[in-house]
């Protein structure tokens, strides 16, 4: 999938995905495999104002122990989009980001292939919230890990 | 150099991070660049709703845009000197607006030695314009050993 065929109205088909009822903790939530380009790590790095030469200076980058241009640890924001289809329950109209926690192990580089694993871990309801905590693993295309994380969200009433 | 740096890590040092202004523009940006287009973030009419318990009152910022800003100070602080994020959890606390200004810090909780390495742990908080908290978490970053 590239950016030009990423659906941005989240509305649409929105009655496809699955609510709090119907999502089954431990289940696997569909992905797809996504390249990640230098184009959309600029795009994501300009936007929170990281403009580290390591991102942005092929020079610097290579002369570095990275030995190469590198996407920052927080790419993943774009990962968890791009690697998921448009029915993904994350994309739900109205999902509140409660927090998220992420570990590291070698950075995502332009011109990776990058394939998500995710489920929904746990689901439950506390202080009248519907919550459902997702978990995801990150992998390039030598079945290196990314990195791994998980998030806690309210789901839309 | 690696090994001096994480010998002068002490509890209660302070690393502070840059300001950070979002706009209405910067946060359609946020949504271009994360794919991330829930309508909490560009949906006005969306957000004049009631969310269960909540009511925001407008476009909120992107939680995850506190997570690249905290994610920028942590490295711009590492990379200069060889360490490496290995971990960060937040929770959000209170929604950022446009207008806001948000500020992250990060206060080293703990270090220790592994077999294999070394570490440091972080209590990282993210302030607004009036000094209110609008997300907590912690951070464990990394030193590998000098080779």
């Amino acid at each position: 999938m590239n950016e030009s065929e990423f659906e941005t109205d989240f509305w649409k088909d929105a009655e496809l995905r699955k609510s709090w009822d119907q999502i089954i903790p431990g289940e696997p939530r569909k992905t797809i495999p996504y390249t990640l380009t230098l184009d959309a790590i600029h795009k994501y790095c300009r936007v929170v104002d990281d403009m580290h030469p390591l991102y942005f200076d092929e020079a610097f980058a290579r002369k570095s122990s990275y030995g190469g241009l590198i996407a920052p640890p927080s790419i993943h924001i774009l990962l968890m989009f791009s690697c998921t289809p448009a029915d993904d329950w994350m994309r739900s109209p109205g999902t509140v980001n409660a927090g998220q926690s992420w570990s590291y192990n070698i950075p995502a580089r332009p011109g990776d292939t990058i394939r998500l694993e995710a489920r929904a871990l746990d689901k439950f309801i506390r202080k009248d919230r519907l919550f459902v905590v997702h978990d995801n693993v990150f992998f390039n295309q030598h079945d290196q890990v990314i990195c791994s994380g998980r998030g806690w969200t309210i789901r839309p009433m | 150099m690696t090994t001096n740096t994480f010998d002068t890590l002490r509890a209660g040092q302070l690393i502070e991070g840059q300001p950070f202004a979002p706009t209405r523009e910067s946060i359609r940006a946020f949504c271009e660049a994360s794919l991330d287009f829930n309508p909490l973030h560009w949906d006005d009419d969306y957000m004049k709703g009631n969310f269960g318990r909540t009511q925001f009152g407008g476009i909120i910022m992107h939680g995850m845009n506190n997570f690249g800003v905290i994610t920028k100070m942590l490295t711009d602080w590492l990379y200069p000197v060889g360490g490496v994020q290995r971990r960060l959890e937040t929770r959000w606390k209170i929604p950022v607006k446009p207008g806001d200004t948000i500020t992250p810090t990060a206060t080293i909780s703990a270090v220790r030695t592994t077999d294999k390495s070394r570490w440091a742990t972080l209590d990282v908080q993210v302030r607004n314009q009036r000094g209110e908290v609008v997300a907590v978490g912690e951070a464990m970053v990394e030193f590998p050993a000098a080779a």
